[in-house]
């Protein structure tokens, strides 16, 4: 099979900032996390954490959103959804561990995580869990290579585990997803009481699951503006219903918290945080809520991506009020991430957006889509259609 | 000398006894075998030098300027690892690299470390610190001398106060003396002794006669463990595992029943 694309202007400029990362990455292993980042004795987490890790593996939540809907809650026809979802799951996992590697300070030691027990830990959970669903996500899509490549032995064996480690993934992502919000528990004399709650575990579980089918939904139209695709309006229009859900649900269980926990009056007091969090709330979460409750919202092209980024960007403006806009250390001056850090993130974010567009484009990975309007993609069809009669992914 | 005590250990930290002298810093320097910085005279609060705790300074003399009655004062406090019975930074740890020894200090295991710095992150106290200019970091934070204390020595701050205002002994006895101290001289001290609660109770002891936050010490700590904060979610991960995917198994076995049921060949639309 052919492995190789033409390159288009996006492609390069992907590939460009793909570099910029890189370099940043070589001096920060030759010579040290101090001479790039800011992070320091009061702040040992940052733009790296906050972005890096928990945006990452919360968008990344797409994998296991749309695998429930489909395959557990039984919502079928988004089945055409479910290659690109876990796709994007695979990405933003390995681009959440490229990152892990860089951030911590002795990264060949990573290993040790899976060699402890270390139940009081929150982070020894998430290591565990990330690793096996990590696993769980690579197994699944490798039936998407192996079709492509005929490899029709090895296609059965993972679709003989299919039902087993799909369940398995979901389950661990339920998990971790709220494990990586179990971590900010610990710290509720560092986190504003705007965003600290002893539900933190489930407001990440539940943002994430809110972030998978408007990352499903913004792929799909990428997908269509980019590989030239029919987009399946319809389709677009039940899973923005299911967002619209989402996101109303996820907002009244984050101001229920707010009001129950009684910290609802620092939202009115006159600072930054309250900036920041009315940001979030007003345009993560309102505007959304508003634009998708409109039917035109739902049926255009251009509703959609709207509303669909700004919920995606409302996930990362809530993971940064939490880990690093809302945490502040006394007796020291906050924190603002330095050019190294941000640039090493977008280098890594970068690499995955570009390998998401290489794969989508030499592997058949929207095939029940409708036939491309225009045609970017050549030489996709499969050599030997192994697709069978099987209902599963 | 007495063959060495099993019984968890503990510091009495008496500020109002520190005169700002600094040897306790000079021989946890020594002992630890740190390296000396280069600092600046006025880098910090007044004489306070240097001005945070770092990689190569385990415990710190804080000179804070207090008025008491009409005329400003230095008033000493004194930063280093608290020692908790339930260490947030342990409890955080995903590899066991720290750890709550028997006799009290919490030690950490360079071999271990992976250096995800959820220690750093942890703790209440801001104490472990990190060397971030290192090609292979460590986390760097006062180890009570856990070595002289198994030898049943003190540890070397301790033995060079010159003012008596560091004792140390077992945690029950450090604990009365602390009491008597303020029931003796009322006017002296706050009746408050920073450790013997704060979360969950330590093996430093803090007196003072100004209130501690006048001090730079972080308060308003819970008197609770922390780790209990993260124990609550994390107990309930094997069966929440177990619910889940028995619950997502039963789902999916119908779906599927239901699709055979009705001949769908996986098809979809």
């Amino acid at each position: 099979m052919n492995w190789r694309i033409r390159l288009t202007w996006w492609d390069k400029l992907l590939l460009a900032v793909v570099a910029v990362g890189a370099v940043i990455g070589l001096v920060r292993f030759a010579t040290g996390i101090g001479t790039i980042a800011n992070i320091n004795n009061a702040y040992p987490w940052g733009w790296w954490v906050g972005y890096g890790i928990m945006t990452m593996i919360a968008i990344g939540g797409v994998g296991f959103t749309m695998t429930a809907l489909v395959e557990i809650f039984g919502v079928h026809r988004y089945h055409s959804f479910l290659r690109p979802a876990v796709l994007m799951g695979l990405l933003c996992y390995t681009s959440a561990i490229t990152m892990l590697m860089v951030e911590l300070g002795r990264p060949w030691m990573v290993w040790m995580v899976l060699v402890s027990w270390a139940p009081t830990s929150a982070l020894y959970e998430v290591g565990w869990c990330a690793f096996l669903y990590l696993t769980v996500l690579a197994l699944e899509f490798a039936q998407v290579p192996f079709e492509r490549l005929g490899w029709a032995k090895a296609l059965c064996v993972i679709r003989f585990i299919y039902i087993p480690i799909m369940l398995l993934g979901v389950t661990l992502s339920h998990l971790h997803q709220s494990s990586l919000g179990t971590l900010m528990t610990l710290i509720p004399h560092k986190v504003n009481a705007l965003w600290w709650s002893d539900n933190l575990p489930l407001l990440y579980l539940f943002s994430a699951m809110m972030a998978g089918p408007a990352m499903a939904i913004l792929e799909h139209l990428a997908a269509a503006r980019w590989l030239g695709f029919t987009p399946r309006m319809d389709l677009l229009a039940g899973l923005a219903r299911i967002e619209l859900w989402l996101v109303g649900l996820f907002l009244a269980f984050q101001m229920g918290d707010l009001f129950y926990r009684g910290a609802a009056d620092a939202m009115l007091s006159p600072s930054w945080f309250a900036v920041s969090f009315w940001v979030e709330i007003g345009f993560g979460l309102v505007l959304p809520l508003a634009l998708l409750l409109m039917p035109e919202v739902r049926q255009t092209r251009r509703g959609l991506a709207v509303a669909c980024s700004l919920v995606i960007a409302g996930v990362l403006l809530h993971r940064l009020n939490v880990a690093v806009i809302g945490l502040r250390v006394r007796h020291w001056e906050s924190y603002v991430p330095s050019f190294g850090e941000i640039g090493i993130t977008l280098g890594i974010t970068a690499a995955a957006v570009f390998a998401f567009g290489w794969l989508a484009r030499i592997l058949p990975i929207h095939e029940e889509l409708p036939p491309p309007e225009t045609s970017l993609r050549t030489e996709t069809q499969p050599a030997v259609s192994l697709r069978g009669a099987q209902g599963i992914f | 000398m007495s063959t060495p005590s099993v019984k968890p250990k503990a510091m009495i930290q008496d500020n109002t006894r520190c005169i700002g002298c600094r040897a306790c810093m000079v021989a946890c320097k020594s002992w630890n075998e740190l390296p000396e910085d280069k600092t600046d005279f006025f880098a910090g609060e007044g004489y306070q030098n240097p001005r945070d705790l770092d990689a190569n300074n385990y415990t710190l003399i804080t000179f804070n300027e207090i008025v008491t009655g009409a005329k400003p004062d230095w008033v000493f406090g004194r930063q280093l690892c608290m020692h908790c019975d339930h260490p947030a930074c342990a409890s955080a740890c995903p590899t066991t690299a720290l750890n709550k020894t028997e006799l009290g200090p919490v030690v950490f295991d360079a071999a271990r470390c992976i250096g995800c710095r959820a220690c750093m992150q942890a703790c209440p106290f801001l104490i472990p610190k990190y060397d971030y200019e290192n090609l292979a970091p460590k986390i760097h934070k006062c180890t009570f001398c856990a070595d002289r204390i198994e030898g049943g020595l003190k540890p070397a701050c301790a033995t060079v106060c010159p003012t008596g205002a560091i004792s140390f002994g077992d945690r029950d006895d450090m604990v009365a003396e602390a009491k008597r101290r303020i029931a003796e001289a009322p006017g002296t001290y706050i009746p408050q002794i920073y450790g013997l609660d704060e979360v969950g109770g330590t093996s430093v002891l803090h007196l003072s006669s100004v209130p501690f936050d006048q001090i730079g010490y972080i308060t308003g700590l819970p008197k609770t463990p922390m780790p209990d904060l993260t124990h609550r979610w994390l107990r309930a991960t094997a069966p929440v595992f177990a619910v889940l995917y028995a619950v997502f198994g039963a789902l999916n076995w119908i779906v599927r029943r239901r699709m055979r049921r009705q001949g769908h060949n996986g098809e979809h639309t």
